[in-house]
């Protein structure tokens, strides 16, 4: 059934050579900058710049759980936040994935995943990517 | 001081702040506009040039270029007319570009009129855009004041019961202003079990929508002389984000360089601020703008709050008017309902809520969201 959907943004992450899913931005080779969501070219020196991955592990910076009506058929409530990714440095907005919502916590690691997930601006049901506890946390 | 031209507030017009069914934007404009030139004593052909703030008119009702029509029922064709669009600070830009007409030299008088209706049902949460990643991944507004209170409450140990104390100060202010939204004095208990929107912020931090308008008419300092007035802009500035990555969700760079360029520009610093109306579209929000705005030290604005030093009667009013939680967020009036609340006290005109001697007042918004940071930020400081 995964294979089927399509994902929220083409082309917004993909698989590495380990599996692992990344976020996919773009690098700008003069100025050793990293770019998410991806730019074409470097706002620095105006450049063309590369398509990159950034990563898909990191920590939590911030987090929150959203308990008003959800937009594209997001699960009520769902949590979103900000994640340090440990490869670029980049902070990035993302979501949780809604299994996990009662154990986010600042500094968490986590590590990306893509689910089947609400709808798409088209109104058809596509997959996001989602940020998850990297280890199972059972600790409290 | 710089000697570039003054700029003077000649008239305000602000229409009470709610549920308006029956009227269209361009009547609530028109409204607006009427008060302000009646405040001022002056004649529409005497206007040169008139900028239109809205947001939502295209998206909701499909309209496009209003403020031709604003200005025209005024009396105002022929004219220059530019409407602009900056998000929460689209009414804040459109003064700020009214006082840049002025300054230039290329007329004396120039009409800012700011109005909005969005009480509707197909009125959904404002985001970014539909096309913006992050929107798609869930983003809407009240989030990124959450991951934000969120970041503060883990830096500087500020609490729920602090942030929900600016909520319960700004109704306290808000009965005494017969123009807000809501009036009826809310307790720090209601503000903290009201329903969790995006935790740590609960309904009654958020601020409501409401339709309104408001304008304010601006002149040189010829015609200032003519009509008396004395309330004079003594900076107006508007910046972007940096979009800087990492943003710092608990210390707003473009925040704090918007208050430093305004007083740099006015000469003045934190402390010859008498009062203060800041964008306070959610609790924590005015917290980060009394550290940006100097009222108080970096991380010590849940504190601020909790002192009383923002309440009316204590060191830096904040937000006497009601602030957009209890006035209500008409987008693109509030802006220009902030610099006519501010002018009103420095008129000694505000009855109930007023700053006693009040000389110096600041008015602040921002808005739009990209990249963790803010799109627009403005900051205007009057002086009598
Ligand atoms: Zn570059």
């Amino acid at each position: 059934m995964t294979q089927s959907l399509a994902s929220v943004v083409p082309g917004l992450y993909a698989h590495n050579e380990q599996g692992e899913l990344e976020l996919t931005g773009s690098f700008c080779a003069a100025c050793q900058r990293y770019a998410y969501p991806r730019v074409e070219h470097c706002p620095e020196c105006l450049q063309p710049t590369e398509r990159k991955p950034v990563g898909g592990k990191g920590s939590i910076y911030s987090y929150t759980v959203i308990r008003t009506r959800p937009p594209f058929q997001l699960p009520e409530p769902y949590a979103v936040g900000y994640v340090d990714l440990a490869a670029s440095g980049l902070r990035v907005f993302g979501l949780f994935h809604p299994e996990v919502i009662e154990q986010l916590r600042i500094g968490m690691p986590v590590a990306l995943e893509e689910i089947p997930l609400g709808i798409n601006n088209d109104g058809q049901p596509c997959l996001r990517p989602v940020f998850t506890p990297a280890v199972k946390s059972d600790e409290h | 001081m710089s000697t570039e031209p003054k700029v003077f507030v000649a008239g305000i017009g602000v229409l009470p702040f709610g549920k308006h069914v029956e009227r269209s934007v361009t009547s609530l404009a028109v409204e607006a506009g009427l008060l302000a030139l009646r405040d001022a004593g002056v004649a529409p052909r005497e206007i040169g040039m008139g900028f239109f703030a809205n947001v939502l008119a295209s998206r909701l009702f499909g309209d496009s270029t209003l403020g031709q029509n604003v200005f025209a029922s005024l009396g105002m064709n022929r004219i220059p007319v530019v409407n602009v669009e900056n998000a929460c600070t689209s009414g804040s830009s459109a003064f700020h570009l009214a006082c840049m007409a002025i300054r230039a030299g290329e007329c004396d008088l120039v009409l800012a009129i700011g109005a909005e209706k969005m009480c509707l049902p197909q009125m959904g949460l404002l985001s970014s855009g539909n096309t913006d990643p992050d929107t798609l991944l869930g983003l809407v507004t009240p989030a990124s004041f959450a991951l934000r209170a969120r970041r503060h409450m883990q830096e500087f140990g500020t609490t729920a019961q602090q942030m929900a104390q600016v909520a319960v100060k700004n109704r306290k202010h808000a009965a005494l202003n017969p123009q807000a939204q809501f009036r009826e004095p809310i307790t720090l208990e209601q503000v903290l079990n009201s329903p969790l929107i995006a935790d740590p912020l609960t309904r009654l931090q958020s601020c409501p929508i409401a339709d309104g308008a408001a304008a304010v008419l601006l002149c040189s300092e010829k015609v200032a002389k003519r009509l008396s007035c004395r309330i004079g802009v003594r900076a107006s500035i508007l910046v972007s984000g940096s979009y800087d990555n990492p943003q710092d969700l608990a210390r707003w760079e473009t925040d704090f360089r918007c208050a430093q360029q305004v007083y740099e520009k006015a000469g003045a610093g934190a402390a010859d601020v008498d009062l203060v109306e800041c964008h306070d579209a959610f609790t924590i929000a005015e917290i980060m703008h009394y550290e940006a705005l100097g009222l108080c030290a970096p991380g010590e604005g849940g504190r601020f709050v909790e002192s009383g030093a923002a309440a009316l009667g204590g060191t830096t009013p904040v937000n006497v008017s009601g602030g957009l939680l209890s006035r209500g967020h008409p987008v693109a009036a509030t802006g220009l309902a902030q610099i006519a609340e501010v002018t009103l006290q420095l008129r000694e005109q505000a009855g109930a809520r007023q700053v006693h001697g009040a000389k110096l007042g600041l008015a602040h918004c921002m808005g739009g969201d990209r990249a963790a940071d803010t799109k627009s930020a403005t900051i205007v400081i009057l002086a009598t």
